[in-house]
């Protein structure tokens, strides 16, 4: 079973190359209740999560795709051509050396294990359906900070992982998170303990190295009473020819007073259909901030929510979307307010180079008898080209007095004149462009930890490369 | 009050109906013309065959699709000369006109016909029944030619099927009618279903100003107005339109827009609603021609259970064209509002300038806005922004009336006034503005009853 | 020869030409002023002399020290040398100062060569205290909000970073009050000298009484009519354009 041996130099999507598949494990192609036993047997499923994916499968195959408010590209999906489980083995690693050569190899040449070692509280790295490597750093495991696979936490945490799973974003969610639900593996299951503040970031890695396949990792996080947390994952994925989809659910779950940060990198290959839920629930005084960056996919349908449970709670989006030629990066936020003086804030920036399309899709939900609840929404597009293409489509809700919500929305172009201005000071018209647009999201990149943040003006300067002239 | 018009006898009665509204056109529009019932009846098919919007349409999100039950209305009886002679003598709103036409339940009661000037320039001011046999041509190639895409076409093909009376107004090229004009459509019979048809067709370098006003006789009875307003604005050419509709609190109503703005062209809508229990306008505006403009305005103040339901599409179909959108919301008790609105620019519609803004007063606990702005550019050098506010009276703002000695209500209904008065300002006439102001301070009133 | 030579110039804003044959030379070295009336062209020739995209040059040349200038993209003929004082310069959201002109600066170093920063700070503050500016300054976003003051301050900080062979001014003195056209006008004297050619564009005689020409050009409709010392930039204050133009007549001075 040996895919094509993709060109190994690395260009400039630096996440384009893939090694030969050694999967031990397959469940084969197409998905029916046999592939979920298939799964639940390689992973020793207790009976509950069997019974859990089971129904999950019935309501994914009863659910229509949402194609009536959505693009019609998600018709291109064939759920029967995708592989559903593929991995090496079932246990991750705890030290580098003991992961397989070639992909030990493949994350070095994406850099994790580096930035592990300088910055990271803990990584997770997960190479198709699997976890290879799971590693916290030992003072922050003292601490009493759970890190593990959703795998491990199901098993060794039923207690605190019961408890939440599935009550974020129920299985009938919507048609993706009905089919993750059903074919789940991989992913993070975290768990701070009151009064933790895990000083610096827990990482995951998503890899996808197979063609034809479909990775569905399920995180489930979640954040004791004043404890806080900062999460990061990234993704790539080599340019097979044919689709690939992720679809993951992401739960997250803080206690009065906690804080988490959930920041995402998205950078899968222009033909992943990147399809994940995320949602936070926000207890009281808690806050829950989504950092999502979605620059790769070809197209990615993804809208963090939080529903905000707790008097005070607090729930940001900070979304930055970059579409290039051939993507639709349709993008967005849910904030529903459940409790009085629960304030939530959006801002998203979008950019559609060539035929690329942005799309925002927003909720926010008021509802009544609620006091002294504000909202604060903001999204701007820039146009480069005059063949790109920008939607926005919002929906707010509010009900009753003492609420306050605002929603603003703008549209512009890198100006001709600006663009010369810059080529005046002897920079070239690629430079130019690619100033302005770094200079559009500049305050948006600067929530980013820093060595995010200049990951993603380098990942904005390959991308509007060519795109001019 | 003018005099009652020799047209009234000269209009062929329709026999009294009072058939349901749901059992079709069979009997229907006898005395109309051959052409014109046949696409009635190819309409009727149409308004069969298409679904009945659901709530999961987008076209329907938040809306109210249950209040669309048709079952109770029926087609009016014809209307006494009393009942004629007191609504013509309420049908007094604006001072001065060149022209006005007052129908009740679809029958015309007067017709104040237009200077002998005017008549002399070639302007048509008529009800639709006598268009479509006089100046058959020109009514066919602009009647119902416009798309009802922002999700009504069902209620467009009821309109078209069970239309029988309107009006009909023609300004040629290079014309200006000073004053405005103004037309009444009266809700009257208990439950009657009303068909209220308006095509202006404004020819080239052309200006007119279109007041119409939506009424039901009494203000407890029900009533199901479906109306059609399509505005043909040709090059050059300045159209104000403007729809006061005060339905009674009962009443349900539809009312379908397409305005068409051509090259250096400009229009500007203007709807207060103030009335009925369920009302909702789709309102499109097509700017086909460079250095076109639209002003789409809007206020609705609700009380009690009102429910204002508007959908709005700015359509950029050419470059250099420019669109302004404001649409205000106050509301009352368990009033509800429902704002969907699209900006499109069209690929080849470059240089454009959109604007769209809906703003919602919350001013009681159990109030509701929901808002969906909307953009779709698929252009390049375009100046977009929308935006969408939902709050309450300002408390400082209250406060230093209050200090000042300004009871709590009239305070409120000060401020209120401000708050709407930013889009009635927008229009060019002060004799209008002034008119509209009244029409909000009269519903103020009738709440505070 | 060093110098920016510019002959029988022709050039066309859609079928419009705007100028109309002319010819003119800036030496290294010399400060060159154009004055002219309203819509004599004098912009245009400036934003030609950079390379704007929506002029076309339909004869003539334009060499820099004996090269063909018109056929370099306006980027390169900026990393050339020729540098271009914008009459109305553009804003650039988000991008600070420090880090456009870092990115200017770093464009004229040969590939591969990285710019050192402490050198680049010390350098940029040097110059911004020449200019009275504030160091804050170094963190706001490119003309975005600036005063008109401000943004041409702006404008001479980034020539003297950028240190070009020749600098063509546009109207620099306008929006400027008296005490900011004094800081302005001593910022480009100081980068006078040898190694300089400027060619200063402006419709009033004030600025000259700062800066003070070596020559004085006059350009009516798309042409240099009259070229003298920096007496005649007086003369015209004194008579008015006018008096050029029924000069015209007469058999040409330059």
């Amino acid at each position: 079973m040996v895919t094509q041996n993709k060109n190994l130099e690395i260009e400039r999507n630096i996440g384009d190359f893939a090694y030969p598949e050694t999967h031990t494990h397959d469940a084969g192609i197409g998905l029916s209740e046999k592939t979920i036993h298939y799964i639940s047997d390689v992973k020793s499923d207790p009976d509950w999560v069997r019974e859990f994916r089971l129904k999950a499968y019935q309501t994914f195959m009863s659910k229509p795709m949402p194609t009536h408010w959505a693009s019609k590209d998600l018709e291109a999906i064939v759920f029967d051509n995708i592989r559903y489980y593929l991995s090496g083995g079932i246990q991750p690693k705890r030290n580098w050396e003991d992961v397989p050569d070639d992909v030990k190899r493949t994350f070095e040449r994406l850099g994790i294990p580096e930035q592990e070692r300088k910055f990271l509280a803990g990584v997770e790295a997960q190479f198709d359906s699997e976890a290879v490597y799971s590693n916290i750093k030992k003072a922050v495991g003292e601490q009493g900070v759970i890190f593990v696979g959703s795998a491990d936490g199901l098993k060794e945490h039923p207690e605190i992982f019961r408890k939440w799973f599935g009550k974020v974003i129920p299985t009938g969610d919507n048609k993706f998170s009905a089919l993750n639900s059903a074919v789940f593996s991989g992913g993070s299951f975290i768990y701070v303990p009151p009064g933790v503040k895990v000083k610096h970031p827990l990482q995951a890695y998503f890899r996808i190295n197979a063609e034809n396949f479909g990775q569905f990792e399920r995180t489930l996080i979640i954040v004791d009473e004043g404890a806080e947390l900062t999460y990061m994952e990234g993704c790539t994925a080599p340019k097979f020819n044919t689709a690939t989809l992720h679809s993951a659910v992401v739960e997250l779950v803080a206690m009065k007073g906690a804080k988490i940060q959930y920041i995402t990198v998205q950078n899968w290959s222009n033909n992943v259909f990147n399809l994940v839920t995320k949602r936070g629930l926000a207890h009281e005084e808690a806050e829950v901030k989504w950092i999502d960056c979605n620059i790769g996919s070809r197209l990615t349908m993804k809208y963090p929510g939080v529903v905000m449970k707790g008097r005070k709670a607090r729930g940001e989006v900070i979304s930055i979307a970059l579409a290039g030629d051939g993507q639709h990066q349709d993008t967005g936020a849910k904030m529903v307010h459940a409790a009085d003086e629960t304030t939530s804030n959006i801002i998203s920036k979008s950019i559609s180079i060539g035929t690329g399309r942005a799309t925002y899709r927003g909720l926010v939900h008021v509802p009544k008898h609620l006091k002294n609840c504000k909202n604060n929404t903001e999204c701007d597009a820039l146009l480069i080209n005059s063949n790109s293409r920008t939607d926005t489509y919002p929906a707010i809700t509010v009900r009753g007095t003492g609420n306050a919500v605002q929603h603003e929305a703008s549209v512009s172009q890198v100006s001709a004149e600006q663009i010369f201005y810059m080529q005046q000071r002897g920079l070239t018209e690629a430079q130019a462009m690619s100033l302005s647009v770094n200079g559009f999201v500049n305050d948006l990149v600067r929530q980013f930890p820093m060595e995010y943040s200049v990951e993603l003006k380098r990942l904005i300067e390959l991308e509007m490369e060519g795109s001019v002239g | 009050m003018s005099n009652p018009s020799a047209l009234l006898e000269a209009v062929p009665a329709t026999a009294p109906e009072n058939a349901p509204l749901l059992a079709g056109t069979a009997q229907r529009n006898a005395d109309l013309p051959g052409w014109f019932r046949e696409q009635q009846q190819a309409a009727w098919t149409e308004f069969q065959h298409l679904p009945a919007p659901a709530l999961k349409d987008q076209a329907w999100r938040f809306s109210n699709v249950k209040a669309l039950d048709l079952a109770p209305y029926h087609l009016p009886a014809g209307i006494s000369d009393a009942d004629a002679r007191d609504l013509l003598e309420r049908s007094t709103e604006l001072a001065e006109t060149d022209g006005r036409l007052v129908f009740a339940d679809d029958h015309l009661l007067e017709r104040d016909v237009l200077s002998e000037k005017m008549r002399a320039a070639g302007v048509i001011f008529q009800p639709l029944e006598r268009a479509m046999i006089e100046h058959e041509d020109l009514f066919r190639r602009h009647f119902m030619n416009q798309p009802a895409n922002l999700g009504s076409a069902k209620y467009a093909a009821l309109h078209q099927a069970l239309v029988r009376s309107g009006t009909f107004l023609y300004v040629p090229r290079g014309v200006e009618i000073e004053l405005p004009l103004e037309t009444f459509h009266w809700l009257h019979g208990e439950n009657a279903a009303i068909f209220p048809h308006t095509l202006l067709v404004a020819e080239d370098l052309s200006k007119v100003t279109l007041v119409e006003h939506f009424r039901s006789a009494d203000r407890n009875r029900g009533g199901f107005s479906c109306g059609v307003n399509d505005l043909v604005v040709g090059a050059g050419a300045k159209v104000t339109y403007i729809c006061t509709q005060d339905w009674s609190d009962s009443a349900l109503g539809i009312q379908i827009n397409a305005t068409t703005v051509a090259r250096d062209a400009s229009a500007l809508n203007l709807y207060l609603n103030l009335g009925a229990k369920f009302s909702r306008l789709e309102s499109l505006s097509r700017l086909t021609g460079e250095n076109s403009r639209s002003d789409m305005l809007a206020v609705s103040v609700g009380i009690d259970a009102q429910e204002f339901d508007a959908r709005t599409l700015q359509d950029h179909a050419s470059p250099h064209t420019y669109s302004d959108l404001l649409f205000k919301n106050a509301l009352n008790d368990r009033a509800r509002a429902t704002f969907g609105g699209l900006i499109r620019v069209e690929p080849q519609a470059h240089f454009t300038d959109a604007y769209q803004k809906v703003r919602n007063l919350l001013l009681s606990d159990e109030s509701e806005a929901n808002s969906m702005p909307g953009l779709e550019i698929l252009a390049d050098n375009v100046k977009c922004s929308h935006g969408a506010t939902s709050g309450q009276l300002d408390e400082d703002e209250m406060f230093y009336l209050l200090a000042r000695g300004i009871p709590a209500n009239v305070a409120r209904q000060l401020l209120v006034g401000g708050f709407v008065n930013e889009v009635l300002e927008r229009l060019p006439e002060p004799a209008l503005v002034a008119k509209l102001e009244d029409l909000i301070e009269a519903k103020f009133a009738r709440r505070g009853r | 020869m060093q110098q920016l030579t510019i002959e029988n110039l022709h050039v066309s804003i859609g079928d419009q030409e705007i100028i109309r044959g002319l010819t003119l030379s800036v030496p290294r070295g010399e400060v060159h002023a154009i004055m002219g009336p309203n819509g004599s062209g004098k912009s245009t020739l400036a934003k030609v002399l950079a390379g704007h995209p929506d002029y076309t040059v339909t004869a003539g040349s334009v060499t820099m020290d004996g090269e063909n200038l018109l056929e370099l993209a306006p980027d390169v003929r900026a990393r050339k040398g020729i540098f271009l004082a914008f009459q109305y310069p553009s804003e650039i959201p988000g991008v600070t100062i420090a880090n456009f002109l870092r990115a200017a600066v770093q464009s004229r170093l040969p590939e591969g060569e990285e710019l050192e920063a402490t050198d680049y700070y010390a350098q940029l503050y040097k110059k911004m205290d020449l200019l009275e500016m504030d160091r804050s300054f170094t963190s706001r976003s490119v003309n975005e909000g600036f005063s008109g003051g401000e943004k041409k301050r702006n404008e001479i900080l980034q020539m003297a970073m950028l240190e070009p062979k020749y600098a063509v001014l546009d109207e620099t003195d306008s929006g400027l009050d008296i005490d900011a056209l004094k800081i302005v006008s001593q910022g480009v004297n100081s980068l006078r000298g040898p190694n300089l050619g400027v060619l200063l564009i402006t419709h009033y005689q004030r600025l000259l009484n700062y800066i003070v020409p070596d020559r004085v050009h006059v350009m009516v409709k798309g042409r240099i009519e009259l070229s003298g010392g920096k007496e005649l930039a007086l003369q015209l204050e004194e008579k008015g354009y006018d008096w050029v133009r029924d000069d015209i007549a007469e058999p040409a001075l330059a």
